[in-house]
């Protein structure tokens, strides 16, 4: 059961934004991480703006320079469906397509998807953690099965995002308007950890939303999304890996690969892609490469398989995009 | 409290809710429409589920106010009369339920994807219905009837 | 708990004998078809009324206030700024009167907790509730109430309950009760004469029920008397409890629940939610709504008790089993439910040896109290003593079937040796594993693919599932040929009902769509205990049996008058009686004379008693393929096969979905269930969301699932021949996959679930 609150349906952008001047105004695309987070009482709304009724915030389109535009309502489905999309980014398909069950994809948006809340059963759940304001992060100590093992503290969430690793390897930016104006930002800029932000997962400031996803052009470009998790529907990635590669002869050029469900933000594997780029992805190189992954890693006391994960489906990823060979 | 006028199955109907009302909630509790579930109101089961302009959602996360002027199809809203609908008898057919709670939800997520996919492989079937739990477990009489399902839509000449 | 707890709740009305021999049934017509329910259409239509959809005019809703610390006291509640609250109508706590009921009792019966009970020992204990005009209107005033409570150390690590330091749940610390000990043979001489020997320390989760229908009622007040429309698997049990808490005579208190969604043994008995609906209704003039929010189900609604066990087998190297050592550990939370009940059952049953000894340790910890859960004790005995065998039979080079094979028991041994009734066991092994093509499976070299192919096998058998009496039932033969069928047993989702009508069908001639079925209803129907136990084909079908012999012979004797012949000489033809010899002496029913001022017959049926002296179980064995990702751990089930003899087939669809869904929890079990507590913060438990509590989608269990029905004959057990199925078919799955995935890898997992969250780094050690 919800808390009262009240309701308006924008018909613009600027209309939302008139709304959103509160500290417990809440926008509402999808709604599906916003009543879970209102029903578990995450945070509090006295008012609820919907977008339901502004145009312009749904659809794919090409960009002038041959990239895609997703406006940050477009539900997951219409991103994992989009020929355009399949065709282009397969991966970013892919992570769509992972998320959660049909429904909640049919519901959830891709704007919100990048900027919904962590899943940890600490900050969901009736504890004062530090996230929340608390003093401490209950993960440290307690049950952290599914908490980060990169980036982690002071507080171990991992996020929980299946499509923000993928745009992020590739180099997606997001549009953001507020009442102080409107500006695009790297996707690589967009997300902070803990230590930084302690309170939020993203630069987004209060009353800002997120209208625009932008691809750049992808020519050449190999990508591809590995999610694990511990039941096949509805379940947030144990460990996921997003690859996205360019190759001439099959020596990769260019290279970026991001984990996702190991770190408080997706998590850039740069050492992977220092150990690839510039080779055909052999099978040492392959397996040299994800153990690089997890350089660094800390666990805790209960995710240590996550690093075996991590290793395992970067190893696989880079062994199935030398198996394709770009043409 | 606000007023709506929401379409269900067919008809217009008007309610005053408060804006925090789920779609589920005043379907069952002001329209008396039963047939979808309440069994967690977290949208992490489906036993709520509805379309909504032919797409299935879970009624449970969603305002009602955010489902005023679409179209919204229950289990109530596949009958032919009193006669059962396509899915509707392929479930019944194939005993795809054993409790039933969660078969109202199953029926109307297999319907929305027989809608988009009139042919789907067992693959998609297994997908289409991943978000509908069922903790009695009648999953593999589910993914027949959905199969079955689609050979009655096709007989019987497309939606129904 | 003892198996009878299952089913039984207090005294049961004495059964006389069945009124006329039953000869055990031939060739059937109906019984045993793969027919559809009798219910299918309000299941599918949307039309069936669940006690959740139950709408009264005037309804109010109700929610509970729960602890939100797992040991606490209550020092101080103030209710008046809810009680102020807009379309709030009663708040009711410790304090309020009449709501001051005894609730928890000991052993002894004596009571040590109340309805609201300021001494809170675990997450989610009621602590005050509300009606109010809308279910939001009732949570808004949960908030809305100040709780002041003193914060206790609390204990909810059930392994380490028994250390001096662990707070005390209970007076008298956090032994719930003196070690179980089971003992035959000579222990150490067994050992002495075993060649191998396997020992290890296994593990299983504590699972939750989590029903789709969350648990609750709606409750109304007419004067004195009480009608509760309950969500639950049986009737009586809930109407003579909240008889006796509150005072009044079973017949003013109507329990109807003609619709159940799911229960898995956590709907056997009332909750505190049944009487605090009541209580409310009571004080308000007002039907009130009372069903518990998913959240409080999973906290405070029953669950299986976690396990440790440690179990050490001897064998000879032809495979003989020489001696069993075993040692269970559980808690049931911190009331009296028991957390190691009948847990070592198998080990004492299922397989051929002198020498056992089992001890059982029952603790108490701050967290929910267990309800019984599909096979209580059962899946979990399984996961070791299946993976122990599995075990064994790789150190001995023999087959896993063929070692269970060389250890069937001829006598139920845990019984002192009394025989079964029928027993399919090496039915099951042998045709199971044919059918499953498992000597070719087994055969096929380990691949060296990152995709590695495994199958596994595990039997099992169910301590219970002979039913037995009190039942009965009444048939109603209508003037026109039509039946209406009465009982008081619930239908779970098992088909119930449609076994039932088939019985009658089978009896008296009549489709299934002239009989009229009035059942789970305490003011209409007749005692009957809960649904669950895998006993209510078993137990109520042969008193639905019998109830149609006694209309069919009713007709026949006035038949008999109308046509001058011997009632011996007649049989029932469809809606006409005709005679053996002459089939041109015949009379339709509706001319019978007799019959057409009556226009009514009316049979009673009652359930007779089980054979003395001889134990009545089913028995199962199951076989899987798995597919393991060597790189990640990640198990995905391929196909499945369940042989089960459960005796007499009563309907193959409904039978054949039970095996199908004894699978699919079974696999729950196996790769993705556990309740997680804040064990060494809060105590409080972390996983209250489907989300994070993990049962089966779609995706996550084959569409490859074969029921292989062994149908012994067993002219004993009752007079239809039929064993109970629904536990037995998620006995072994777990243990199945354990062991498919080791054939896979190589690598046994002795903890349960079976995921990449361990199976990932075991292969990573494995490799380095």
């Amino acid at each position: 059961m919800l808390p009262n609150f009240a309701y308006v349906r924008a018909r613009t952008v600027e209309e939302a934004l008139e709304h959103l001047g509160g500290e417990d105004t809440r926008v509402h695309a999808g709604g599906t991480d916003l009543l879970g987070c209102l029903r578990d009482r995450v945070f509090a709304a006295d008012k609820v703006v919907s977008l339901r009724d502004v145009e312009g915030l749904t659809g794919i389109r090409r960009a002038a320079d041959g990239g895609l535009v997703l406006g940050g309502l477009t539900t997951l489905a219409e991103v994992s469906r989009s020929s355009e999309v399949r065709g282009l980014y397969p991966g970013l398909a892919q992570a769509a397509s992972a998320v959660a069950s049909p429904q909640l994809r049919n519901q959830g948006t891709l704007a919100g998807n990048l900027c919904q809340r962590p899943r940890c059963w600490y900050f969901r759940g009736e504890f004062h953690c530090a996230k929340k304001g608390g003093a401490q992060c209950y993960a440290v100590g307690g049950q952290n099965r599914y908490h980060a093992v990169l980036g982690g503290g002071p507080c171990y969430i991992v996020h929980p995002s299946d499509t923000a690793p993928m745009l992020l390897a590739l180099d997606a930016a997001v549009r953001i308007v507020g009442r102080a104006g409107e500006r695009a930002i790297k996707l690589a800029e967009f997300f902070v950890l803990p230590e930084v932000e302690l309170a939020r997962e993203n630069v987004l400031a209060p009353g800002e939303i997120v209208t625009e996803i932008l691809l750049p052009p992808a020519p050449g470009l190999y990508s591809s999304y590995r999610k694990v998790r511990e039941r096949g529907a509805w379940d947030f990635a144990l460990a996921s890996v997003a690859l996205a590669l360019r190759s001439i002869g099959g020596r990769v050029t260019q290279a970026s690969v991001v984990l996702g469900g190991v770190a408080p933000a997706p998590w850039r594997a740069e050492a992977v892609e220092r150990a690839i780029v510039g080779t055909t992805v052999d099978e040492k190189t392959a397996r040299d490469a994800a153990a690089a992954a997890v350089e660094g890693a800390e666990p805790l006391e209960w995710n240590a398989y996550k690093l075996p994960l991590i290793r395992g489906i970067v190893e696989e990823s880079l062994r199935r995009f030398h198996d394709y060979q770009p043409s | 409290m606000i007023p709506l006028t929401l379409r269900v199955n067919g008809r217009e109907r008007r309610v005053l809710v408060e804006p925090r009302q789920s779609l589920l909630r005043v379907l069952r509790d002001e329209l008396g429409l039963t047939g979808a579930k309440e069994g967690c109101h977290r949208g992490e089961c489906g036993s709520c589920t509805v379309l909504m302009d032919g797409v299935p959602l879970y009624a449970c996360m969603t305002l009602a106010p955010e489902a005023e002027g679409r179209e919204i199809t229950t289990v109530e809203g596949l009958l032919d009369g009193e006669a059962l609908g396509p899915v509707q008898d392929a479930f019944a057919e194939h005993d795809a339920f054993q409790c039933g709670f969660c078969t109202s939800g199953q029926i109307v997520a297999v319907e929305g994807l027989l809608r988009a996919n009139p042919q789907p492989s067992l693959e998609e079937i297994r997908t289409g219905v991943s978000g509908n739990l069922c903790r009695c477990g009648a999953y593999p009489n589910i993914f027949r009837a959905a199969g079955r399902a689609a050979e009655l839509r096709a007989g019987r000449g497309g939606d129904s | 708990m003892k198996a009878a707890d299952y089913y039984l709740d207090g005294p049961a009305p004495e059964t006389p004998e069945p009124r006329q021999r039953q000869d055990r049934w031939g060739e059937t017509r109906v019984v045993g078809r793969p027919l559809p329910r009798v219910d299918a259409y309000e299941r599918v239509s949307g039309s069936a009324v669940y006690p959740s959809d139950v709408q009264l005019p005037g309804m109010l809703h109700a929610a509970i206030l729960r602890s939100p610390h797992p040991h606490a006291r209550v020092k101080r509640v103030e209710t008046s700024r809810a009680e102020a609250m807009p379309g709030v109508r009663a708040v009711i706590t410790h304090q309020t009167p009449g709501a001051d009921i005894a609730w928890y009792t000991d052993r002894e019966g004596a009571t040590v907790g109340h309805l609201f009970e300021a001494h809170c020992r675990f997450e989610g204990e009621a602590v005050a509730a509300v009606a109010a005009e809308s279910p939001y209107q009732a949570r808004d005033a949960l908030e809305a109430i100040e709780v002041e409570y003193e914060v206790l150390p609390f204990t909810s690590d059930y392994e380490t309950a028994l250390e001096p330091r662990a707070p005390a749940v209970r007076d008298g610390g956090n032994r719930a009760s003196e070690p179980g000990v089971y003992e035959r043979g000579d222990l150490a001489a067994g050992f002495n004469a075993a060649e191998v020997v396997v020992e290890e320390t296994f593990r299983t989760p504590c699972e939750l029920h989590t029903p789709l229908e969350p648990h609750g009622c709606v409750a109304r007040w007419d004067g004195n008397r009480l009608t509760v429309w309950e969500s639950t698997q049986g009737v009586y049990p809930v109407q003579s409890r909240v008889a006796q808490v509150l005072g009044l005579p079973l017949a003013n208190v109507r329990v109807i629940g003609h619709y159940v969604g799911g229960g898995f043994g956590s709907k056997l008995r009332p909750g505190k939610y049944t009487v605090i609906a009541a209580l409310l209704a009571r004080q308000t003039g007002r039907p009130v709504r009372l069903f518990l929010s998913r959240e409080e189900t999973l906290l405070c609604a029953g669950n299986r008790p976690a396990n440790r066990m440690r179990l050490k087998v001897g064998a000879k190297r032809d495979g003989t089993l020489t001696a069993i050592e075993f040692h269970g550990l559980g808690s049931g939370g911190a009331y009296s439910g028991s957390g190691t009940g009948i847990l070592d059952w198998q080990v004492r049953d299922l397989y051929r040896c002198d020498n056992v000894r089992c001890t059982t340790e029952n603790v108490y910890i701050h967290a929910g109290a267990q309800r019984p859960m599909r096979a209580p004790g059962h899946p979990q005995c399984s996961w070791a003593l299946e993976q122990v065998m599995d075990e064994l039979a790789d150190r001995l080079e023999l087959d896993p079937v063929e070692l269970r094979l060389r250890n069937l028991a001829s006598v139920s041994q845990g019984r002192g040796g009394i025989p079964y009734t029928s027993n399919g066991f090496r039915e099951c092994l042998e045709e199971g594993a044919r059918t499953f093509g498992w000597l070719a499976a087994r055969s096929r070299a380990r691949s060296e693919d990152d995709l590695a192919r495994g199958v596994g096998m595990a039997g099992g058998l169910w301590i219970a599932g002979a039913g037995g009496p009190p039942s009965t039932a009444i048939v109603k033969y209508f003037a026109d040929g039509s039946v209406n069928l009465n009982l008081g047993a619930s239908d779970i989702g098992t088909g119930t009902k449609t076994v039932m009508a088939m019985v009658v069908a089978e009896e008296l001639g009549v489709p299934l769509d002239r009989i009229q079925i009035e059942h789970a209803d305490t003011a209409t129907t007749q005692f009957a205990t809960a649904s669950g136990g895998s006993k209510t084909v078993p137990t109520d079908a042969p008193a639905v049996r019998a109830a149609a012999l006694d209309c069919h012979n009713q007709l026949l004797d006035m038949a008999a008058e109308e046509l001058a012949v011997a009632p011996s000489e007649l049989k029932l033809d469809g809606d006409h009686v005709v005679a053996v010899g002459d089939p041109e002496k015949r009379v339709a029913l509706r001319e019978v004379s007799d019959f057409r001022r009556r226009q009514v017959v009316v049979g009673i049926g009652y359930r007779g008693p089980n054979p003395e002296g001889k134990a009545t179980c089913p028995f199962a064995a199951q076989f899987c393929e798995v597919e393991v990702n060597r790189r990640t751990g990640e198990v995905r089930v391929l196909r499945f096969l369940g042989a089960h003899d459960s005796g007499r087939v009563m309907n193959r669809a409904t039978y054949d979905n039970q095996v199908y869904g004894g699978i699919v929890m079974g696999i729950g079990l196996g790769l993705t269930e556990r309740r997680v507590l804040d064990t060494g913060q809060t105590g409080k438990m972390c996983n209250l969301s489907w989300h994070d509590y993990k049962i089966p989608t779609a995706l996550d269990v084959p569409a490859d699932v074969t029921s292989l029905p062994i149908e012994t004959e067993d002219v004993e057990c009752n007079t239809v021949g039929a064993k109970g199925l629904g536990e037995p078919v998620t006995i072994p799955t777990a243990a199945a996959i354990a062991n498919a995935v080791y054939n896979a890898t190589g690598i046994r997992v002795w903890e349960a679930p079976l995921n990449a969250t361990r199976l990932a780094e075991l292969l990573a050690e494995r490799e380095a």
